[in-house]
């Protein structure tokens, strides 16, 4: 057996596959390439496989992680070939490798977040003393410090956009970037209509360094 | 995909319905194509995505040098209103260009509570909704699906209507379509041409009348438009083309799964069976076919399930052999089958156990009628003895449950059949008791009853529906007599059956009726959280038409019917003459023992049925 990692892009329309449909698509994936997957073997034999950090439905990324189980000793040489032509459009392979690191050395994910031009220099501004907002999670909503999940916050206008460079706790306690917006909404620099494309761009280790290396 | 619809797709629920991209979805270049097809489904992508039709012929259109073919479905409500608000006009979800700008919009009707459907893609897209209101050559708006058999309550929207099995219809009026537009032809000159090839209905070049009483007077073709459109049919069905590749929805939908097609038509004959009539002759496809069909599918679908689709599986002749080999070569893959459509007189167990051994999955059988005297009038030749002995055969091998399906209604019914209804159920829960494997787990019974709706083209057309009074009653009744243990029953809503029965026999004078009930919100009628029957009573009111009329009449023998100028090869001489049967209880033989000449051999230019 051996378990393997790889690392992918959803883009595109692949962005807006949830991540139930997207375990769906990903094991339909594998049929097709002909990957030499590994079935569970209880009553209802099921592929074994795990999306790593799952991420929000319309939400983009440039390098998520699956892990998957196979039942051949090594990476078969062809892997990340075979496999990105059998993907749906937006959604790309850039590596695997063997599954070595624990998932829970993960503390981090980088976004990006565009959003419509706005003044960058009162947003960072925004972010330099307490922003409280109702943080929603499985076991109801509580007030919280948004900067006590906030390890790293920038700003910059890129064309006729805002975008948001940050790094926020991913594990036991993650925060979904759409907080960081909903506190700029709040604050009057974002307007309340507008539309926010959020991108993850790494997965990060306690170090802030890539997980996946 | 523009920021305008992303910004949609940021309110909605699943948007992945909207996105297009999925596996084996076809994208061409826009400046490599001359012909924009859009197939428009009239209800949401889950249903959509499931026809197998459609499958069928965008597999067949993108085939085609020059034509690329794309898909658009009903959005739900929140998408609706988002595309409303923020002035996105419906698109293709392949290229995301809006469908407006398409040459062709082919719709399917497979439902008539679709209907509104059809209007309101037409005006998300831009599209003004009649006909006669669209001048130019572009875009043509075309219909097929089994609803075509009396499409006359939306024939006033449809420049074609496409009567029977598209295969081989689609490429030859693509072609005229491209001649036309080369030489420059205008849309009425197009149409009239488009009137002469087999199966195509123009229902701009039909006048119809009609008597002081309500009822049509003459149909009159104008300017050389056959008299009656013949259905057409695709003659040898391993032959036509069929589709190795399927779209794989990147989101759940209904029917999740790859399917292949064992035959078309139907030999059993049931009376209220629009399928059993229009789909005639019967046409198998031989196993090697289907053998080399399935497989393809999956290796390039990924799905881990086939459908052997057909109206009666079970009468496939070679359905043991050809389910044995396919369980050998997908079982070690994890691939299972799926048998829908099995009759319980010739229920085999081995053959479902077989079939059953990736996933196991529930017993279904539609005995429709309570009594062996109801089930001759409909010529549904199930005998209860055959249901039992199919519920103790699968009882004993571990089943501990079954699906009933019934209608309330029928022709002739009385409260001796309802109270059959739930005679048949005790006699089941006393085969399990006595049979069942695992007694103590107990036994579930499902009952599902619909309302017997009467369709065109069948030997019920002439039938009228019960009323709204009545319905509630045989509702109550029923209701009463399956109070009991281990029973569980749905009855379907009499208000939708009503409308159903209206649109099944309507004439084009429900045109303005339906346009009112869309203008009035109604859309997405088959979805109950959005069924608004007052809504449809206002509508039917607004435009002075009496829904009874076309629900609850029994037409006249000697009567000229909406539908009399489409054929779907029976003859209407035949369906009567079922309908005199009917009346005296009097049962058809399956075709499989003599053929009865009901006229659909005519299509094939003769020959006989593949029973």
């Amino acid at each position: 057996m051996f378990k393997v990692r790889f690392c992918f892009e959803k883009t595109g329309t692949a962005a807006y596959i949830s991540h139930l449909d997207l375990m769906k698509c990903l094991q339909r994936s594998f049929t097709r390439a002909g990957i030499p997957v590994r079935y569970s073997h209880g009553f209802n034999p099921h592929i074994e496989m795990s999306i790593v950090v799952p991420l929000s439905t319309g939400y983009e990324s440039r390098g998520d992680l699956c892990d998957l189980d196979l039942v051949t000793d090594e990476l078969p040489a062809d892997f990340t070939d075979r496999l990105n032509a059998a993907l749906p459009r937006g959604m790309r392979v850039l590596s695997a490798k063997q599954a070595d690191r624990p998932v829970n050395q993960i503390a981090y994910c980088a976004y990006e977040i565009r959003l419509p031009a706005g003044d960058e220099a009162a947003m960072a501004a925004l972010f330099a003393s307490p922003v409280c907002v109702e943080k929603k999670s499985k076991r109801g909503s509580r007030e919280v410090d948004l900067r006590d999940y906030i390890r790293k916050i920038a700003f910059c206008r890129e064309g006729n956009e805002t975008v948001c460079h940050c790094i926020l706790a991913a594990g036991n306690d993650p925060l979904n970037p759409m907080y960081l917006t909903k506190a700029l909404k709040n604050a009057g620099f974002v307007p309340e209509e507008a539309a926010a494309h959020y991108i993850r761009t790494k997965i990060l280790d306690e170090n802030c360094q890539n997980f996946y290396n | 995909m523009n920021d305008k619809i992303r910004a949609c797709l940021e309110n909605v629920r699943k948007p992945a319905r909207y996105t297009g991209g999925e596996y084996n979805a076809v994208y061409k270049e826009k400046n490599k194509v001359d012909l924009r097809f859009a197939f428009c489904f009239p209800d949401i992508y889950e249903i959509g995505m499931s026809h197998l039709g459609s499958k069928i012929l965008y597999g067949l259109l993108n085939e085609m040098e020059g034509v690329w073919c794309e898909r658009a479905y009903a959005p739900f409500l929140d998408m609706e209103a988002e595309m409303r608000k923020r002035g996105q006009p419906l698109y293709a979800l392949e290229s995301g260009d809006p469908v407006g700008d398409f040459d062709i919009l082919g719709f399917t009707l497979q439902y008539e509570m679709n209907y509104t459907g059809v209007l309101n893609i037409l005006d998300l897209a831009g599209v003004p909704l009649y006909s006669h209101q669209r001048t130019s050559l572009s875009p043509l708006v075309v219909a097929g699906g089994p609803c075509v058999y009396n499409a006359e309550p939306v024939a006033d929207f449809f420049d074609i209507i496409m009567i029977g099995e598209g295969e081989e219809m689609w490429p030859e009026l693509i072609a005229l379509y491209r001649r036309a537009k080369r030489e420059k032809m205008d849309k009425s000159a197009f149409l009239r041409e488009a009137a002469s090839i087999g199966g195509i209905y123009v229902p701009s070049l039909y006048d119809v009348t009609y008597r002081g009483n309500g009822t049509v007077a003459a149909i009159t073709p104008r300017e050389s438009a056959p008299p009656v459109v013949m259905k057409r049919v695709v003659k040898d069905l391993d032959k036509a083309y069929y589709p190795d590749k399927f779209i794989v929805p990147s989101t759940e939908i209904v029917f999740d799964r790859a399917m292949v097609e064992l035959f078309r038509g139907c030999r059993r004959g049931c009376r209220f069976c629009q399928a059993g009539y229009t789909y005639r002759p019967i046409r198998a496809k031989r196993p090697e076919t289907l053998e080399k069909q399935a497989k393809a599918l999956i290796a390039s679908t990924g799905w881990d399930e086939v459908s052997l689709t057909s109206l009666s599986s079970s009468d496939y002749p070679h359905l043991e052999s050809l389910c044995e080999c396919l369980v050998d070569y997908f079982e070690p893959m994890h691939v299972s089958l799926a048998l829908p459509s099995l009759r319980a007189d010739s229920f085999n167990l081995a053959l479902v156990e077989n079939v059953q051994k990736v996933r196991k999955s529930g017993l279904t059988f539609a005995p429709e009628a309570g009594t062996q005297r109801l089930r001759d009038v409909i010529n549904k030749n199930l005998r209860e003895e055959d249901l039992l002995e199919a519920c103790k055969v699968a009882f004993a091998a571990g089943y501990n449950g079954v699906k009933l399906y019934f209608m309330m209604g029928l022709p002739t019914e009385t409260d001796a059949d309802l109270l059959g209804i739930s005679q048949i159920v005790r006699h089941v829960i006393a085969t399990f008791r006595e049979h069942g494997k695992n007694k103590a787990r107990g036994v579930r019974i499902n009952v599902g009853i619909s309302i017997f709706v009467p369709k065109a083209q069948t030997p019920f057309q002439w039938l009228g529906q019960i009323g709204a009074q009545e319905a509630e009653r045989r509702k109550q009744f029923l209701m009463e007599s399956l109070k009991i243990k281990n029973v569980t029953y749905s009855i379907h809503n009499y208000q939708t059956s009503f409308l159903e029965a209206v649109f099944a026999r309507g004439d084009r004078r429900l045109a303005p009726v339906l346009e009112r009930a869309w203008r009035l919100g109604c859309r997405l009628d088959g979805w109950d959280e959005n069924f608004d029957f007052d809504a449809w009573m206002q509508a039917f009111s607004d435009c002075g038409v009496d829904p009874a009329f076309y629900a609850n009449r029994e037409l006249g023998a000697d009567e000229l019917l909406p539908w009399d100028h489409i054929s779907s090869g029976v003859t209407k001489r035949y369906l009567f003459s079922e309908l005199e049967r009917a009346k005296q209880g009097i049962a058809t033989p399956d075709c499989k023992f003599a053929c009865r000449n009901c006229g659909a051999l005519r299509l094939t230019g003769g020959g006989k049925c593949d029973v």
